[in-house]
């Protein structure tokens, strides 16, 4: 699977995964990887759910100091993809 | 008003069923009953709250947590102070909000998480999920009400200690405008388990028969969920914008029994109501009915009667005594709130629902219980009890839009 289609399967992954663990109302109608993760409300403990989730369904884990600032989706996917995803 | 019960989610509906005699107490089906020796309460009809959330673009995140969000909008709607067409601004509104149980269905999920994975299982969110004040914060957040948010827990009091609460902070000068009421939706195999080996439950398996409140063959309660929101809000404020106002909140009072954690006791009982009473300036032969706390137990009507007899004195015969609760089921945290809101209801119909399967009523409850049928009432205000575990007592007296 190359990169591009990683990342799409990875998108539609983490949309299904942010819209679980969000706890406020969230609009993801125009979720991409250019989606800026303030705009959609993204906050960091909701950030901290995701990865949770993540590591739940992939077993992949994201250790403290890999959580950096996400100013997009795409900085998350890439994180993803880097660590094996 | 806004109401998320087991006879329906509006006003109207609630109302019908209610003077119609229909119970909203049946076979649980929104959890496996197998081992519990109990198998009915009242539930809210199955995926109703979920397609009112999507029209909030929310998911379901918890229960209790999703029947306030869609109480409190349908109350801000009523009250001019939200409209889904509009963007959403900002507005000086308070929250103080009832619970017993709090957001039971997250702390079930996280302690069964905790439970099979340890510390490592445990959700970052945790904290702000299960969090007694995860329900105000919530309505806080989704309708942008920016005065106070707080929850008030206190058993089956809490949404009348909430409103007293929010009834004094208003009459005091510090805010204009509370959003009130309670909620309590305990349907998960752990709270609804731990119910069950209480003797407080009624062991009758009929669902129409189950709960009898002041019946002398009532054996205990029946459990029920639902939340109730009320727009408390100045007299002056709400002329000035020209709010269409339900009633009127006359007086308040609370006491604490100090005798027994779960039974209940006159003395609490009757200090609680002589205070709401005092503090409304009213006399007891002045209330259009009373609309008692009524559980269907042996301790609480047996008890509640004799406290009534006591406040009442000669008038105990002249004014009526109701109960909802072999309608609604007890629904703890929020009972107060649902059944303030059916009070407010019966005084714009100057009608009472009867007391369902009161056909003989207890002659310890010897005071002027309304029989199965609904009964026409005087113009007057009328006296809303609730009592809890605890030793809580909270009573407030309603009136009919001044």
């Amino acid at each position: 699977m190359n990169d591009t289609s990683k990342e799409e399967e990875l998108i539609a992954k983490l949309k299904i995964i942010i819209e679980g663990c969000a706890t406020d109302p969230i609009d993801l109608s125009n979720f991409s990887t250019s989606t800026k993760v303030q705009e959609i409300g993204l906050d960091s403990l909701t950030i901290l759910d995701m990865f949770y989730d993540i590591e739940q369904e992939t077993g992949i884990s994201i250790e403290q100091e890999e959580l950096v600032d996400f100013r997009t989706v795409g900085d998350i996917t890439t994180l993803l993809i880097n660590k094996g995803a | 008003m806004g109401i998320v019960s087991s006879l329906g989610l509006d006003q109207d509906t609630v109302w019908q069923n209610l003077i119609a005699g229909k119970t909203g107490i049946g076979t649980l089906t929104s959890i496996d009953t197998t081992e519990c020796k109990v198998k009915i309460g009242a539930e809210v009809q199955e995926g109703v709250v979920e397609e009112q959330l999507k029209l909030l673009k929310r998911r379901p995140v918890d229960r209790t947590l999703d029947q306030s969000i869609v109480a409190a909008r349908d109350a801000l709607s009523q009250a001019g102070l939200y409209d889904s067409e509009a963007e959403l601004e900002s507005q000086d509104i308070s929250v103080v909000f009832g619970t017993g149980a709090g957001v039971d269905h997250s702390l079930y999920n996280a302690f069964k998480l905790f439970e099979e994975k340890g510390p490592k299982g445990a959700r970052p969110t945790t904290v702000p999920r299960c969090m007694h004040n995860a329900i105000s914060a919530a309505l806080s957040l989704q309708f942008k009400l920016t005065g106070t948010n707080y929850m008030v827990v206190s058993a089956c009091t809490s949404a009348s200690n909430a409103m007293g609460m929010a009834f004094r902070m208003i009459r005091d000068g510090y805010v204009d405008t509370v959003l009130t009421g309670g909620a309590d939706a305990f349907f998960n195999p752990f709270y609804f388990g731990i119910w069950n080996n209480i003797p407080a439950l009624s062991k009758i398996e009929d669902p129409l028969k189950a709960c009898r409140p002041f019946a002398e063959d009532r054996d205990g309660t029946v459990l029920g969920e639902g939340a109730g929101v009320l727009i408390f809000e100045s007299h002056e404020k709400a002329l000035a914008r020209g709010a269409t106002i339900l009633g009127e909140i006359l007086g308040y009072g609370e006491s604490s029994d100090a005798k027994h954690i779960t039974s209940p006791d006159a003395d609490g009982q009757v200090k609680a109501m002589r205070m709401a009473l005092n503090d409304a300036g009213i006399r007891p032969e002045e209330l259009s009915f009373i609309n008692s706390h009524g559980t269907a137990t042996k301790g609480n009507d047996s008890c509640e009667s004799e406290s009534i007899r006591t406040v009442l004195g000669e008038a105990v015969d002249h004014v009526p005594v109701s109960a909802n609760k072999s309608y609604f089921g007890h629904s703890l945290g929020a009972s107060g709130a649902l059944e303030s809101i059916t009070s407010l209801l019966s005084l714009k119909h100057r009608t009472v629902p009867g007391n369902l399967n009161l056909e003989n009523p207890d002659p310890v409850c010897n005071v002027n219980l309304i029989g199965p049928d609904p009964v026409s009432i005087k113009q007057g205000p009328v006296m809303k009890n609730s009592f809890g575990f605890g030793g809580g007592n909270g009573v407030l007296i309603l009136g009919p839009p001044n």
